[in-house]
């Protein structure tokens, strides 16, 4: 009795200082983005509040803005998700093929994951100039002066590729280790039945990574759902509005317009993306295990 | 014969890959060489070689690296991130610590439902609350101090987790012995625990530090204009200064990238290990 109380006691000791912190800064604001998206809250003027019920979500899905923020960003997800995930899985087959200077392979690939947002998104402003390097250089292969950044056609592919150079490493890195926990005697099996290459890959390698792909996949998704610092240093959200995010418009219309009642309605409606997208991650990797286990009973 | 066409295979792809990283490279490479050269320099080599080789060894070999240390307040800016990185360590270390600890470990009411919300809450994208944040630490009087930067970014359910996984599998018998020895529980923890869990405590140190020097939305609303600024927002104000020439640019960024290039250095097998472990959780 008297130690199931001094256990509680020292939970809370231990538990309470982050529990405090939780319920400040994540409880309480997501609970207020709930309340905050029915009303009207000017955080300018909040004697003025009212109840408005779903005025602001009827509200963004009319608005213009919202919407092409809303088709800016798909169209980063449906540039970045393959490129990226893709290229992460081929860097990561070919690296873990090599055998001489593997580890310079790695480190190089994975560089420009640790250089932060703001300071690629400054380089490769540079980059992207009329008359930077890289326009030198398409010159130099007979290609004309490509405005990339500064139009409104070029904008958005062009921090897209950069994204995908700046995160790629990172999804490679998690494919190596996928690939360096496979049973080699799978292989071994497979080399005495004389398959080729290509089947070992198809019959070995896809299916025993494929829960290491779902995973890439959802948070490389959820990764460029999330996109608001590149655009924001590099194109103000620009040329009209061509690379404008959900979170640059939840940023802008509450922090700078502080038009908190409707940033919260665009807060609940991204959250609702990210959580549908994590619910698929959490079914498809369940899934697996599910059939596995079959397997597994199976063969047994 | 077999074996040496094998050999030959594995350099032809160790120099497809080789190739394919100096493309990949090339805008690391060309900011490094050019952050040594003045602009007329940088156009005048745009168009050769020399536009990825740094200049030769001369008397104004650093000038931009100088002119930025003298002419603006970018040290002051790298020591700022310095000092917030070094206090969110040392706090969330404690704070997320002692939370894994007790969700690992001590039997109290309702502790397996705390850590599926733990869990749950490590999906939530913190942009989606930053503006509520922001209007807290606004309504609080705290923006433009270290206290209203450093306060909401304490607690991080990903590393309360990070910890739990580890404390779980430390034995228990250690514990029963401190008992014996009148070792209070904190005392426990600091003086045990932590130095048990070297691993972890190094991880969460890495990436809490990396965190904070790449962050650029929350130090941007909290801090507006004044000497607090972080490395990435103090770099935004040199950048967009008309008198920043292109050199001093690329100096500037190389200086911010100088650090997460050190730890990567020295922590690049917990940082891997930590890239690894998200992905091994989940699959």
């Amino acid at each position: 009795m008297k130690s199931k109380r001094s256990n509680s006691l020292m939970g809370m000791a231990f538990f309470g200082p982050a529990l405090l912190l939780l319920t400040l800064f994540l409880f309480l604001p997501m609970l207020l983005t709930l309340i905050f998206s029915f009303t009207d809250y000017f955080a300018l003027s909040p004697d003025l509040t009212h109840f408005v019920g779903l005025e602001n979500f009827s509200k963004i899905f009319k608005d213009e803005l919202f919407s092409s923020a809303f088709w800016n960003t798909v169209k980063f997800v449906l540039i970045i998700v393959p490129a990226q995930s893709l290229g992460a899985l081929g860097l990561a087959l070919l690296i873990n093929k090599v055998t001489i200077c593997k580890k310079y392979f790695k480190v190089a690939f994975f560089i420009p994951v640790v250089m932060s947002l703001a300071v690629v998104s400054n380089l490769w402003m540079q980059i992207y100039s009329p008359e930077g390097i890289l326009n030198t250089m398409l010159s130099n292969i007979g290609i004309n002066t490509q405005p990339f950044i500064h139009s409104a056609d070029q904008a958005l592919p062009s921090i897209a590729i950069m994204s995908v150079w700046q995160g790629v490493g990172y999804q490679m890195i998690i494919f190596l280790g996928g690939l360096q926990a496979i049973n080699p005697a799978l292989y071994e099996a497979a080399e005495m039945d004389h398959a080729s290459g290509w089947q070992k890959f198809k019959d070995i390698t896809l299916p025993e990574l494929k829960p290491l792909c779902v995973f890439v996949f959802i948070t490389i998704t959820i990764g460029a759902f999330r996109m608001i610092v590149q655009p924001m240093v590099m194109t103000g959200g620009g040329p009209s509005h061509s690379t404008y995010t959900l979170v640059y418009d939840i940023y802008e219309t509450g922090t700078v317009n502080w038009e908190i009642g409707l940033a919260s309605a665009m807060a609940i409606v991204f959250t609702v993306f990210v959580v549908i997208l994590t619910i698929i991650q959490t079914i498809m990797t369940k899934d697996k295990e599910g059939k596995h286990a079959n397997k597994k009973t199976k063969n047994g | 014969m077999r074996t040496r066409k094998q050999k030959t295979a594995n350099i032809i792809l160790a120099a497809v890959l080789f190739i394919l990283s100096l493309f990949f490279l090339f805008p690391v490479i060309w900011m490094l060489a050019n952050s040594f050269k003045t602009d007329a320099a940088i156009t005048a080599d745009m168009n050769t070689v020399k536009a990825f080789v740094p200049p030769a060894l001369n008397g104004s070999f650093l000038n931009n690296y100088i002119t930025i240390i003298t002419d603006t307040s970018f040290l002051r800016y790298m020591v700022n991130t310095l000092f917030y990185a070094a206090i969110m360590i040392l706090a969330g270390i404690v704070v997320n610590g002692l939370a894994g600890y007790a969700l690992a470990k001590i039997n109290f009411p309702f502790r397996e439902r705390w850590v599926m919300i733990i869990m749950l809450l490590m999906v939530v994208p913190t942009e989606t609350i930053i503006t509520i944040n922001f209007l807290f630490v606004a309504k609080m009087g705290l923006l433009n101090t270290v206290f209203g930067y450093v306060l909401p970014m304490i607690v991080n359910p990903f590393n309360i987790f990070l910890f739990r996984q580890v404390f779980v599998s430390l034995p228990d018998d250690v514990w029963e012995a401190a008992q014996l020895d009148h070792c209070s529980p904190f005392k426990y923890f600091f003086t045990m625990v932590l130095p048990m869990s070297k691993t972890v405590v190094a991880t969460v140190s890495v990436f809490t530090f990396l965190n904070v020097w790449n962050d650029y939305l929350w130090p941007s609303l909290v801090f507006t204009s004044s000497d607090l600024l972080t490395a990435q927002i103090g770099l935004n104000s040199i950048t967009s200064n008309d008198n920043t020439t292109m050199g001093q640019t690329l100096a500037v960024i190389t200086m911010i990238t100088i650090p997460v290039i050190i730890i990567y250095a020295l922590f690049s097998k917990q940082i891997v290990e930590g890239v690894v472990s998200t992905g091994s959780k989940e699959g």
